[in-house]
């Protein structure tokens, strides 16, 4: 039953071409703004100004600045690459039971035979693969761009590696969960991609900190933050499966 | 046995009432009404034997699963009842041949995709099979609604108001779809509050005003209309009816007696008769006096 729900959710999201639009935005985005800045740097920027940029970041000094912006650049950019799996399953996700409700396909719904398991983990598999496969895509990108950019082999490296393999599908499945119990306790499908949305918040400020050189992240820290995700999904999961109750869904959601 | 046997069934949401008291039965193959105003608790009692709810008071016996506090019934429940939801309920995206497949292999039908579209040949939908959903007109959401509770064989078909929202020609073919279905022998709940409807498709039908207030039989043209000069009471005659029912001045009576023997009875107990017809026990009269019945009580 579970194969159905999926097979179903990923038919309407191959049909929804403003939603595939905007889960393709952030990602290009995300990949073609600081390429592009970079390849800029490398070739045109004043020595000067690129001088001052690793003097902030504390690049090794044997290295030329122009490489030391690019490794700045290439490490300090994976936070920003772990916010597209947590946002992207978001975009479906919020959908999944407020869009239910909205359509009022949510009763013919849960009048079937279907399992709440069935229901939660075929939406969550259809939100959460897409958006991992966004993710990798736009990694691959990211990391061809900025070696081309520099004429070097900086990326991947072991970070970016467990960043992308490990720690986005632990996040995509943070952002799902989030999403599907928020989205089974508020009407508006819209309210409750926005409400999910902030989970990413604490993200951005790591990133801003990060950009802002007051703060370095290392494996250390990534290995800590996927431990402590990898539980939050295990409690959100169950949270979902809890709040996924016919009686509860179809009365007391106002 | 009987297709529903309901004992008290009662839910509350939030402390408020939604119905309470609900007893009937409905027998297998029989065609069995719900009337009552908005917000009368009908879809909630519908909801209750669909299996989603849980009473809060009562049992019920539905195609041989058990429902009571705490016991919605689940999945086997669930997969014995077609339920046709206030509105229809698919995906815009989808087709109507891919909706009713997806809902088919949901229910667990047998061969999905054949069963679907002999349904949308059977509806006259089988033109637009492969339209979206959005696309199709009121009356033909309706009607793959209608086979959607049908798409998995169900033993028990409820039906939350089939014809609300469309338009006379639609409401037409919906209510000859339904009297289709009837003619099968299903086992059929028919919740609405279009009392022709009950009266064309049912042979009971069940009043509900926040409780279940009277379980009518839909009879025929076998009754008896008395109209009296003045208001009388008519012991003398009761003996002589099946069931007598008084309203002002007009006696409405199934007779167990001759008429003459009747109206000899009358007459000779003092009533000064004015007229004799035979009379059509319209449900709308039936309904009215419950209604204020039940708003005395």
């Amino acid at each position: 039953m579970m194969g159905v729900v999926l097979r179903k959710e990923l038919l309407e999201l191959r049909r929804s071409p403003v939603l595939l639009l905007s889960m393709a935005s952030l990602p290009l985005v995300v990949v073609s703004v600081p390429v592009v800045l970079l390849a800029w740097l490398v070739r045109a920027a004043p020595e000067q100004a690129l001088a001052s940029i690793r003097d902030v970041y504390g690049a090794p000094a044997a290295s030329t600045a122009a490489v030391a912006v690019a490794e700045m650049v290439a490490t300090k950019w994976l936070s920003m690459f772990l916010i597209l799996p947590i946002f992207l399953p978001i975009l479906v996700a919020a959908q999944s039971i407020g869009g239910e409700r909205e359509r009022r396909t949510l009763e013919p719904l849960l009048a079937t035979p279907v399992s709440t398991l069935s229901i939660v983990l075929g939406k969550s598999i259809a939100a959460v693969v897409p958006a991992l496969a966004i993710t990798w895509i736009a990694a691959v990108l990211f990391c061809a761009g900025i070696d081309a950019a520099t004429g070097r082999f900086l990326l991947p490296d072991g970070t970016w590696i467990f960043g992308t393999l490990v720690l986005s599908p632990l996040l995509a499945l943070f952002g799902n969960a989030t999403a599907v119990v928020v989205s089974s306790r508020v009407v508006d499908p819209r309210a409750a991609q926005n409400l999910a949305a902030t989970t990413v918040l604490p993200l951005v400020a790591l990133l801003v900190l990060q950009l802002a050189g007051r703060l370095s992240l290392g494996p250390r820290f990534y290995f800590a933050f996927a431990a402590g995700i990898a539980v939050a999904d295990a409690a959100l999961v169950a949270l979902a499966i809890r709040l996924f109750d016919r009686e509860r869904l179809l009365t007391k959601w106002r | 046995m009987a297709a529903i046997e309901a004992h008290g069934l009662g839910k509350s949401f939030g402390g408020r009432s939604a119905c309470r008291d609900v007893s009937f039965a409905v027998e297998r193959g029989e065609v069995f009404g719900f009337l009552g105003p908005n917000g009368a608790g009908k879809t909630t009692t519908l909801r209750m034997l669909a299996g989603l709810f849980a009473p809060d008071t009562g049992t019920a016996r539905v195609a041989g699963c058990e429902i009571g506090p705490g016991r919605p019934g689940g999945p086997q429940l669930r997969g014995k009842v077609g339920l046709l939801t206030e509105s229809p309920g698919f995906y815009d995206r989808l087709t109507a041949r891919e909706n009713l497949v997806y809902f088919a292999r949901l229910q667990g039908a047998r061969e999905p995709e054949r069963k679907s579209d002999a349904l949308l040949e059977r509806f006259a939908l089988r033109d637009r099979a492969g339209s979206p959903f959005a696309e199709l007109s009121r009356g033909m959401k309706q009607k793959l609604a209608i086979a959607r509770a049908l798409v998995h064989d169900p033993e028990v078909i409820l039906l939350d108001e089939p014809t609300v929202g469309l338009d006379p020609e639609a409401t037409r073919e919906v209510r000859n779809l339904v009297a289709d279905l009837a003619a099968t022998e299903a086992t059929i709940v028919l919740c609405t509050h279009h009392l022709e409807e009950v009266e064309r498709l049912c042979s009971r039908a069940a009043f509900i005003a926040g409780r279940l207030v009277a379980v009518h039989e839909i009879r025929g043209g076998n009754l008896l209309r008395i109209e009296l000069a003045a208001p009388f009471q008519p012991d003398a005659v009761r003996p002589l009816c099946h069931s007598l029912r008084i309203s002002g001045t007009t006696l409405v009576i199934e007779p167990r007696a001759e008429v003459a023997d009747i109206v000899a009875a009358l007459v000779h107990s003092g009533a000064r008769i004015e007229a004799v017809s035979p009379h059509q026990d319209r449900l709308e009269d039936a309904w009215l006096d419950l209604l204020a019945e039940a708003r005395a009580a």
